[in-house]
């Protein structure tokens, strides 16, 4: 793994560039440029603060439309790891025909421009914060949450280079991934608090769901500043939690590598 | 110092006759033991390929299409494992292959220099230098400040057969990409090529031009169905292939 992984990195410059390529055309020839991709979840979220913040967010519109911001961007990072990192072999083929540069690349070169979204959206969250709440909290919160964000980044290139090996072989696999993550959106406590389903006895559905372990590292210590004892320690927990599912994932992630990399040529 | 050595080697995939195979198709193979509707070609494309080169040696491979030229290169640059056998190639490779394949259409020729150079392992500080270089030998000119989309095929392989031989391969794979070339452009391809030969390197090239491989390489390979039919001096195995067609084309036609 760490020879695949040095490979990886004597190949940065090229990874890098195109992520940088890539950033420039998704939004080339528009007004806004780059802030459509902020414009996705700040639509989302006032649609949600709109709608549901009596319902879900106590009356509290600025903290709920914190709380929804942060977990569509957590969420979407992931989702859009999965079924666009899927799709990740099959949009470079090119470079895979001409090259024996490690499959692992075309991964993460989706994932770090995921990723640069993603930062934006919760740099609006960390701002919105510091506006309502205006103390250093924040930026501790920040520090709390960074560790998190480096975690949901190696299990997003982790998700995108198994569902990418997968695709290859089954193509419907990017469909049936995008199935998923629509009735997993609705699963996880984004647009509202896992209270809600906690009250209910529906606590097991928030603890299985592995998306829920990344919204706990990044959306909660972003939003609760200065933790207090309980909520340190709840934090810690999370953090194993989600450092062990990761570490599974990359572990699942190097198996396919392993298994796969020497057939998938003969399937694109 | 360069140097290949392919023992034994074969490569064998399974084709099926449509591209996609769907997860129900997969199951009904395995499960049922019905037989499916995308059924699977065995596609042994290459077989028992030896082959051992060093410093200097100039290897032309020709053959029918389809005789498993491309997919021999393909393995030369790592891209293809194979099947049986082990593949033994040192030295830094640059591969020309289908050369409209690995452009970002919508970058300019500049950046696309930049991505095909960072491709073929280049750093930003080494391919500072040459860029200037290699804009002067595609002579592509202001073109360059233009998407990659607009360029024509040979155009496009101008741009990549300078990026590929500014970058100095120890190892140089060309796949039947010269034919697109303008007259002038092949003949200072050529030049170049010879040029790069002068510095002991490798270079294996696929082409149907004849003449070319006889007069630039040091050996020829003829290849027929995947497996090696001859290997040696060019001017031999180059007229028993021409015999061997001709012989049949007659045969044919008779």
């Amino acid at each position: 793994m760490f020879r695949h992984l040095s490979a990886v990195w004597t190949a940065r410059h090229f990874v890098l560039s195109l992520v940088k390529l890539d950033l420039r055309l998704r939004y080339r020839r528009s007004v806004l440029g780059i802030g459509w991709s902020l414009l996705n979840p700040i639509a989302m979220t006032t649609v949600f603060t709109v709608v549901f913040s009596q319902l879900f967010g106590n009356g509290n519109p600025i903290g709920y439309a914190a709380f929804a911001l942060a977990g569509l961007a957590v969420w979407g990072f992931l989702r859009d790891a999965a079924t666009g990192g899927s799709k990740a072999f099959l949009a470079n083929e090119a470079y895979i025909r001409q090259s024996p540069l490690p499959y692992t690349i075309y991964t993460l070169r989706t994932v770090l421009g995921q990723a640069i979204h993603t930062t934006m959206a919760l740099g609006v969250v960390i701002v919105v914060l510091a506006c309502w709440k205006g103390e250093a909290g924040v930026l501790v919160g920040v520090l709390l949450a960074l560790p998190g964000f480096l975690l949901a980044l190696v299990a997003a290139w982790a998700i995108a280079t198994i569902g990418a090996f997968i695709c290859a072989f089954f193509h419907d696999t990017a469909h049936i991934l995008e199935v998923s993550c629509q009735i997993g959106f609705f699963l996880t406590p984004i647009m509202y608090d896992r209270k809600v389903l906690d009250n209910r006895g529906l606590a097991w559905l928030v603890d299985i769901n592995p998306a829920n372990l990344y919204l706990s590292v990044i959306r909660d210590p972003l939003l609760n500043g200065i933790p207090s004892a309980t909520e340190f320690a709840q934090l810690g927990n999370a953090y194993v939690a989600a450092f062990v599912f990761t570490a599974a994932l990359v572990g699942l992630a190097v198996g396919v590598v392993s298994w796969l990399q020497k057939k998938v040529i003969f399937h694109l | 110092m360069a140097k290949i050595e392919l023992t034994d080697v074969s490569v064998t995939f399974n084709a099926h006759q449509q591209k996609r195979v769907s997860l129900k198709e997969y199951l009904i193979r395995g499960l049922l033991f019905r037989p499916s509707a995308n059924p699977v070609l065995r596609v042994r494309a290459l077989e028992g390929i030896n082959i051992t080169a060093r410093d200097g040696d100039r290897i032309g491979i020709i053959g029918h299409n389809g005789a498993g030229k491309s997919t021999l290169l393909k393995t030369l640059a790592g891209v293809y494992p194979p099947t049986t056998g082990t593949r033994v190639v040192e030295g830094k490779i640059c591969s020309l292959f289908d050369i409209t394949l690995g452009f970002e259409p919508e970058a300019t020729g500049w950046e696309n220099i930049l991505y095909r150079s960072y491709l073929q392992g280049e750093t930003p500080a080494s391919i500072r230098g040459k860029l200037d270089e290699i804009a002067a030998f595609s002579e592509l000119g202001d073109f360059l400040n233009i998407a990659v989309r607009n360029y024509s095929q040979g155009m496009m392989m101008r741009l990549a057969f300078s990026i590929a031989t500014a970058i100095d391969p120890e190892v140089l794979l060309v796949d039947e990409v010269l034919a697109v070339g303008d007259l002038a452009f092949t003949r200072k391809a050529q030049a170049r090529m010879r040029e790069l030969m002068k510095t002991a390197r490798l270079m294996v090239i696929v082409a149907h031009d004849l003449e070319t491989i006889r007069d630039l390489c040091t050996r020829v390979i003829w290849m027929t169905h995947g497996q090696m039919v001859m290997s040696g001096d060019p001017k031999e195995v180059v007229s028993a292939y021409v015999q061997a067609m001709t012989g049949a084309s007659t045969q044919a036609a008779a």
